[in-house]
């Protein structure tokens, strides 16, 4: 009984218990600015939780709208326009929906700037393509408080707020000599020192994600896992950064100076520049001269000689020269191939934009791998389905819907097929599930390289430097 | 145990050294004191003992190990006790001796660490209060209890006692002549020539980083030594 008390309390009172003590009561103020920090971490991170919340509602809240408006539009304007298919389709929207995963809530990224739902008529896609929705000005200034800004923005602060001084606090406050003295292994008491701070901080994100899978609904899936494993490997660059700096032997107020421009260029300075620079390198040529070349492409027809139209759309189009012509209120078979026409025309300048969107993409993710910040941001996004990459297959996928509904509409059109024989409620809206295959190696690579390179540098400057006072 | 052969150290390139080869032994069992004025370079020759600072030629050896290739395995050998005692503020005497003592590698039941607190003269009401509100004497003698934690074999003080009622000095005294006795080594560089003459068993003297005088403690009255003493320096 006795013995056993005498573990326990042995067990109580390990060396790394007390190095807890000295770090939460540590510092100037008596400890009060960690706990702060850390109080205020949390706080926010619980916040980043609601905004994040907000967003899937508002989504959710949209989808249904727009699965209402087409259940009960369709019948009606079928009502109205009974008589004239061509009519009829002119106005009916199908709606496609981009999947907002439960995650998306905790990585918004683009999905606020971006409509998450698009609404398209069979008529020319390419002037319906950038019809987005209403946007709050104020949200986009701002940007949002989710939690991959706080992970990727805030965290480091704290981070670095706990380490910059790990050693040099110690030599200025005169304990280091017989620490250096003391130690069995002075390396591995410094690592222990940055591991216990490590368990500090990486407690507080897994206590914030612990959160968020009830609140949001995130489902238990590989696709967390990697989104776990790219924040953990994000805090573990962090803190390689901060051993590093560590490991140059300079005063706490040189190493939080250095530390915090190392924060500033890694957030700030970089990714601006290599915006600047992607931007620079792959002009996008204006949305606007995409929709100018359609209208143009369109409105010309109306001038040019009808069978000249109806030939080059029967070019695109080989199987409707069969369709015999039927007698209707308006030439509608004219009408579509003008509106077919002016997609056609302005397909060169759609695809020059698809593509240098898909270079940009491309460029901003290889640069990316040399910079973890970035690549946690991307990286981020990518798993929540809200990056430009989501951005880019949804809107392949709204053209391939739209080209199906064409195909769909246009027999009937052209036939003037009975309006009321169809089954408009059975028009569902269509939902885009972005399936696009994400590698842990590509997500977790970067991390693994960096780390060991601060790690590395860090220890190796450690082992040349670490006695000397 | 500690020996210093041909140590050298220059700070800035072009000016005198300030410790310039200077030879030393100090055995199991010895107390060696070196006294000069401030600097002199005793403290210098304390932290290249400690491997602190990379010395410009020369080596300090400690049981035989070269401090400056085997700078962490020749601190298993030591215990080191500065001028000025600094600890965890926000931990209390018995923790800090705690955590120094478990850095080396020993674990202590409270009542070992209370008795070595004990033996190195702190007052048991003190034993649990936070160290931010200690003396300089009172950290001074957590040091001391640190350094008795270790067991180690060669300890180097760095003007142990500045800061320590006579009182507490004379008990320190009576702890390094019984540390000796068990056959640690003990480097001390002081100002008390009275002291040194009272514990030590060799007496250095030294001037502008060059070792002047080696004596034996037994064979001098601390009037001869301080006589000794002013005509060198």
């Amino acid at each position: 009984m006795g013995g056993s008390l005498a573990i326990n309390q042995n067990l109580n009172r390990s060396m790394i218990r007390l190095a807890f003590i000295q770090f939460i009561r540590s510092g100037r103020y008596a400890g009060a600015g960690i706990r702060i920090g850390l109080f205020f971490l949390l706080a926010i991170g619980v916040i980043s939780l609601f905004v994040g919340k907000q967003f899937a509602q508002q989504q959710q809240q949209g989808i249904t709208d727009v699965v209402q408006f087409q259940q009960t539009d369709f019948p009606r304007q079928a009502a109205l326009h009974h008589d004239d298919m061509g009519l009829l389709l002119y106005y009916l929207k199908f709606s496609v929906i981009n999947q907002t995963r439960p995650l998306t809530a905790l990585a918004i990224g683009q999905r606020d700037v971006n409509p998450s739902v698009q609404s398209v008529t069979i008529r020319g896609l390419e002037g319906q393509k950038y019809d987005a929705d209403l946007t709050n000005p104020a949200n986009l200034l701002l940007g949002n408080v989710d939690f991959s800004f706080v992970l990727v923005y805030l965290f480091p602060l704290l981070i670095i707020a706990f380490t910059y001084s790990i050693i040099s606090d110690e030599k200025e406050n005169g304990t280091w000599s017989i620490v250096a003295v003391q130690s069995r292994h002075l390396l591995g008491f410094i690592g222990q020192l940055f591991l216990l701070r490590l368990a500090v901080v990486m407690a507080v994100m897994l206590l914030i994600v612990a959160l968020a899978i009830p609140v949001l609904g995130i489902p238990l899936d590989g696709v967390l896992g990697l989104f776990l494993g790219t924040s953990v490997g994000y805090i573990l660059f962090w803190f390689s950064v901060c051993f590093w700096v560590a490991s140059l032997q300079r005063a706490s107020s040189t190493n939080a100076i250095l530390l915090l421009g190392i924060w500033l260029v890694l957030l700030i300075v970089l990714p601006a520049g290599v915006n600047n620079y992607i931007t620079a390198r792959y002009p996008v040529p204006e949305a606007q001269a995409t929709t100018l070349a359609q209208r143009k492409g369109y409105h010309e027809k109306w001038d040019t000689d009808k069978t000249a139209t109806l030939e080059k759309f029967y070019a695109h189009y080989p199987q409707f020269r069969q369709v015999p012509v039927v007698d209707m209120p308006t030439d509608w078979r004219w009408y579509y191939a003008m509106q077919q026409l002016g997609d056609d025309e302005s397909a060169g300048q759609a695809g020059e934009l698809r593509q240098k969107l898909e270079q940009r993409e491309r460029a901003s993710r290889s640069i990316a791998q040399f910079m973890p910040t970035l690549h946690t941001q991307l990286q981020l996004g990518e798993l929540a389905r809200s990056g430009l990459g989501n951005q880019l297959r949804f809107m392949d996928y709204t053209s391939q819907f739209h080209e199906k509904m064409r195909l769909y509409s246009y027999p009937k059109i052209f036939t003037n097929a009975p309006v009321l024989a169809e089954k408009w409620t059975d028009f569902k809206v269509d939902t885009f599930t972005d399936e696009a295959p994400i590698h842990p190696l590509s997500v977790l690579g970067t991390f693994v390289l960096f780390i060991a390179l601060f790690a590395g540098l860090g220890w190796f400057r450690f082992r040349q430097t670490i006695y000397h006072l | 145990m500690l020996q210093a052969i041909e140590l050298t150290k220059q700070y800035v390139p072009g000016q005198p050294p300030s410790l310039d080869a200077l030879n030393l032994t100090v055995q199991p069992g010895e107390i060696y004191c070196l006294l000069g004025q401030n600097g002199a370079g005793k403290t210098t020759t304390i932290n290249l003992f400690l491997g602190f600072l990379p010395p410009t030629s020369g080596q300090a050896l400690i049981n035989g190990l070269n401090v400056a290739e085997y700078p962490q395995e020749t601190k298993k050998f030591l215990a080191y006790l500065p001028e000025t005692v600094m600890l965890y503020p926000n931990l209390t005497g018995l923790e800090n001796l705690d955590f120094f003592a478990q850095l080396a590698g020993f674990r202590h039941t409270p009542d070992e660490l209370h008795s070595l607190l004990s033996r190195a003269g702190l007052q048991t009401e003190a034993h649990g209060k936070r160290v931010g509100t200690y003396s300089k004497g009172m950290r001074q003698k957590v040091g001391i209890a640190i350094a008795l934690a270790k067991q180690a074999k060669a300890l180097l003080l760095d003007e142990p006692t500045s800061g320590l009622d006579p009182k507490a000095s004379n008990e320190f005294s009576e702890i390094l002549t019984g540390l000796a006795q068990s056959g640690t080594a003990i480097l001390m560089a002081t100002h008390d020539i009275f002291r040194a003459r009272e514990v030590g068993t060799r007496i250095g003297i030294m001037r502008a980083g060059h070792l002047v005088e080696s004596l034996s403690a037994s064979d001098l009255t601390a009037n001869e030594l301080e006589a000794i003493y002013l005509q060198t320096v």
